[in-house]
């Protein structure tokens, strides 16, 4: 079952590349396997439910499981002011070896930045071979790699093997070996160098111009509506992946609280900067650790950690997102400011303690109300920038979903409600909706009066009641 | 046999219209049409336009009626409040230069006045109605120019007198409208052009101004009623605009919660919503106060179609009156006095930066509340020129504008003062600084890139 792939490439002339697929087969058997997870999608008023089946490969000895999880990625890049989102919520995880032997398995969380989905087994007393990953010192254009791509589920056996090559060596926004001849269906796939050795998994290079530039991080699409740039993702990143894969409804980016514009040729010289490049903080939230560290409205973040910030460019603003959310929350960030002070021009250094970035809506705790056929989930920090009102001015819950024809809807409930009262209950988060609701269900009453808040203004909704 | 066929026609045809009397209809159509049509006028006006980012003139069509000697003439005010020179047709297909006198885009009315110093016909005034003794059902006919067809009658009947429309509607040029005026619903067609044109009944009086159409739907045209057309009229034959009180109070039908708050039906009038620094804010009103009486009148609004009476009740008292209200909050009874302060104007002054590529307007105490601003300095970004510098440099539509070169810009008297400065010293480069969505933003402008309108 050897393959031998001739090819020509430019400055090689004719070369012949040679995997061993038959052992590599034999190799992956131990730690690839089918996912199959349950999803539901819902979006607003839309819920529907599906299977997605997709290759997945053990990374650890105790059962976690990568695969392409970019479908679960929940912030949406459509319906930013609408005040809820589009949401994906994985129910059940089978995972079935190449040998057949089947697992449960239970959803862990997805990486923003690569796409990658993490789950683990549960309930089997064994311990699992992962692969290994193996970090290349230096990749080179023209290095093959193979991997095996999933088969639809009437074919047997269940893998394909393909080739594909590093075909350009990206710098910027970022380091990236680009790859050739892969498909993005085989996202999220082990890439085998010719010794056979894993070096990675194959990704995307994400537009960070897609980015919506507030200083949350939270508004970025990952949605690519052209051809995806497809490349390695090297064994260093999934390293820190694996050893601490992350978290649905945990936060684990850091952020500093600011909103930001880069420091342009244009703005610079109005400053008075002969050296763009840099961070211009437009606004500082109250209680960050911008705020904390004594970062005000115009300074200009011109270097962390010593580490000079060359973003000169909007569309570049994410690389430096991306680069603090990655430093961890917890850590010290030694940031050397630019202040304009009057005509004077005085450079600081600050330091600051950099905190969790807010909670996405998506990973709000949320409750469903069965009875009126809705659900709310707690405000966050981005709903505010959506509302248009000052952070944390508000207090209630979002409602986030409604049934069309349901009690709620035809009512008078939209999307993005903000309720603050039932009946003479103050809510505040949805421990609130959820006790009062029940509380208030006990005693059913012919109607429940709602306190809102739409869109600056407030009024009364009235639920009349339909209890079984 | 043909020329008997044609004999026979001729004379079936002869008796039908010579021997068939008039009906009782007809006549009252007639008659209608006599008072009304002399007094029909067609309105083009040439607008202002601001929202591409420059300023833009268009000829829009609508209707009027004259109904002062002198001249006057309503219509509405989305046809004619923007407008810079307007041409008027009458009925005997003369045409008119008119001025606008004023407007009230609340109600939608206009008032503009013919310039009659060359004109030698005779003007003729349609008599208004009384709105208020219509009835469901009535026979009315509508006048105007539907898609510009001048001199057009249609008939039909009064469909609903009552009809509300919730005050988040806007006008084209961004005024919400409504708030004050109940709409008379006609199936008599009413197209665009249609607007500022009389619904007429058939006695030949005035009953309501044509303001509404509705797409993608047969025969269901609005009125404004006469009624609140005379008053507003007259207050814009009086001062231009219609002064209003305000004390920022949002009220919504009791229907439904009466036994939440546990009043009688058609007992006071729910307070939904307050606005950010109101009378009735400083007054410490609350969301949930039910109004039990003004100025120990009772109020109430069990239904929306109640609304327009309750918020006209305090827009008709004088600005800076004391009102007391008669406050039912929870079991008790309380006494509030609240001063109230004038409306002012829903939009602010349009202006053009046409160098600069972009369009902005004045920031009045309401639109600072509709569009959820912390606070009414600077002036905001109605519009931004393509590929204009502006545009180039980033700019949007929304933004706050609040320095140019670091000059603060309160309102719109000091823009223009920075935009006449700027433009004689024609630097290359601006700097500016924006309030988007509560944050500061630099923009820089690159004069030289975006060719302004002006140097093509």
């Amino acid at each position: 079952m050897a393959v031998v792939v001739l090819l020509s490439v430019l400055s090689r002339g004719v070369v012949a590349q040679s995997f061993e697929f038959d052992q590599l087969y034999n190799q992956i058997c131990d730690y690839t396997v089918t996912v199959k997870i349950q999803v539901e999608l819902s979006f607003g008023t839309q819920t529907s439910e599906h299977e997605e089946r997709l290759m997945g490969t053990i990374v650890s000895p105790e059962g976690l499981i990568v695969f392409d999880g970019s479908f679960l990625i929940e912030e949406s890049p459509f319906v930013p002011s609408a005040g809820f989102s589009f949401r994906t919520t994985p129910g059940r995880i089978e995972v079935i070896t190449l040998a057949g032997d089947k697992y449960d398995a239970e959803f862990v969380g997805v990486d923003r930045y690569t796409g990658f989905g993490f789950a683990k087994i549960y309930g089997a007393n064994i311990e699992f071979k992962p692969v290994e990953f193996i970090p290349v010192k230096k990749f080179e254009v023209g290095d093959w790699f193979a991997t095996y791509a999933l088969l639809p589920e009437f074919v047997d056996p269940p893998l394909a093997a393909d080739i594909g090559m590093v075909s350009n060596l990206i710098t910027a926004p970022e380091d990236f070996p680009l790859t050739v001849g892969f498909n993005a269906l085989e996202f999220a796939s082990v890439l085998y160098n010719e010794e056979l050795k894993a070096v990675g998994l194959l990704g995307e290079l994400t537009d960070p111009g897609r980015s919506g530039g507030n200083g949350s991080g939270m508004m970025e699409s990952f949605g690519q509506m052209e051809m995806p740039l497809l490349g390695v993702i090297t064994a260093e990143r999934l390293e820190v992946l694996i050893a601490n894969p992350p978290r649905r409804g945990k936060v684990d980016r850091s952020w500093l609280g600011i909103t930001m514009q880069s420091l342009t040729v244009d703005i610079a010289e109005f400053l008075g900067l002969d050296d763009p490049g840099g961070i211009i903080v437009n606004e500082v939230m109250p209680g960050s650790p911008a705020a904390n560290a004594g970062l005000q409205i115009g300074d200009i973040i011109h270097a962390v950690d010593g580490v000079r910030v060359e973003v000169d460019r909007d569309d570049q603003l994410a690389v430096f997102q991306r680069r603090v959310s990655a430093m961890g929350i917890g850590t010290t960030a030694e940031l050397t400011v630019i202040r304009p002070v009057g005509e004077q021009l005085d450079t600081l250094r600050l330091l600051t303690l950099l905190k969790a970035a807010p909670m996405a809506a998506s990973d709000a705790d949320r409750f469903e109300y069965e009875p009126f056929e809705m659900t709310a989930r707690n405000l966050v920090f981005s709903d505010f920038l959506n509302y248009n009102v000052e952070q944390n001015s508000l207090e209630g819950v979002v409602v986030s979903e409604l049934k069309p024809g349901g009690l709620a809807n035809i009512s008078g409930f939209r999307l993005g409600d903000v309720i603050q009262r039932i009946n003479d209950q103050m809510v505040i988060g949805v421990d609130d909706f959820s006790s009062s609701l029940t509380a208030i269900e006990s005693e059913r009453p012919s109607e429940v009066v709602f306190f809102v808040w739409r869109f600056g203004k407030t009024l009364f909704i009235n639920v009349r009641t339909d209890w079984p | 046999m043909r020329y008997w066929i044609t004999i026979l026609l001729l004379l079936i045809a002869t008796t039908t219209t010579v021997g068939a009397p008039v009906s009782s209809y007809q006549e009252h159509v007639y008659l209608a049409r006599d008072r009304v049509l002399p007094a029909l006028v067609h309105i083009q006006p040439v607008v202002e336009d601001y929202q591409t980012g420059e300023l833009k003139k268009q000829a829009v069509v609508g209707s009027g009626v004259i109904f002062h000697p002198d001249g006057y003439i309503v219509t509405n005010y989305h046809v004619a409040g923007k407008a810079l020179r307007i041409i008027c047709t009458l009925n005997d297909r003369e045409e008119l230069l008119a001025d606008y006198v004023g407007g009230d885009p609340s109600t939608d009315i206009a008032v503009l006045k013919l310039r009659l110093q060359d004109y030698t016909g005779e003007i003729a005034v349609a008599k208004l109605g009384d709105s208020d003794s219509i009835q469901v059902g009535q026979q009315v006919l509508a006048m105007g120019s539907p898609l510009s067809l001048a001199r057009s009658v249609s008939a039909g009947v009064i469909s609903t007198k009552d009809r509300y429309f919730s005050s988040d509607y806007r006008l084209p040029s961004g005024e919400k409208t409504g708030r004050y005026n109940l709409w008379i619903q006609t199936d008599a067609a009413i197209n665009f052009g249609n607007s500022g044109g009389p619904l007429v009944d058939l006695s030949g009086r005035v009953i309501g101004i044509n303001s509404r159409a509705t797409f993608m739907a047969n025969n269901l045209g609005f009125a404004i009623p006469i009624n609140v057309v005379k008053e507003v009229t007259r207050a814009i034959l009086e001062g231009g605009e219609v002064p209003r009180s305000w004390i920022g109070v949002h009220a919504q039908a009791m229907q439904e919660l009466e036994n939440y708050f546990g009043t009688d039906r058609n007992t006071g009038v729910l307070i939904a919503s307050i606005d950010p620094g109101s009378p009735a804010e400083e007054a410490f009103l609350k969301a949930g106060d039910i109004v039990l009486q003004i100025n120990d009148q009772s109020v109430s609004a069990r239904f929306v179609e109640e609304l327009p009476a309750f918020y006209n009740w305090i827009a008709r008292v004088t600005p800076g009156s004391k009102l007391k209200l008669t406050i039912l909050r929870g079991e008790e009874t309380y006494s509030f006095e609240v001063t109230t302060r004038p409306l002012g104007q829903l939009q602010g002054e349009d202006y053009e930066c046409s160098d600069w590529g972009f369009t902005v307007r004045n920031i009045t105490h309401q639109m600072q509340l509709s569009n959820q601003l912390r606070d009414s300095v600077g002036v905001l970004v109605t519009g931004v020129r393509r590929i204009g510098p502006a545009d180039l440099g980033g700019l949007n539509r929304g933004d706050v504008l609040k320095s140019v070169i670091r000059v603060p810009i309160t309102g719109l008297p000091d823009l223009i003062e920075q935009y006449n400065r700027l433009t004689d010293e024609n630097p290359n480069k601006l700097l500016l600084t924006v309030n988007r969505n509560g944050a500061i933003r630099l923009i820089v402008l690159d004069l030289e890139k975006g060719v302004s309108q002006g140097d093509k």
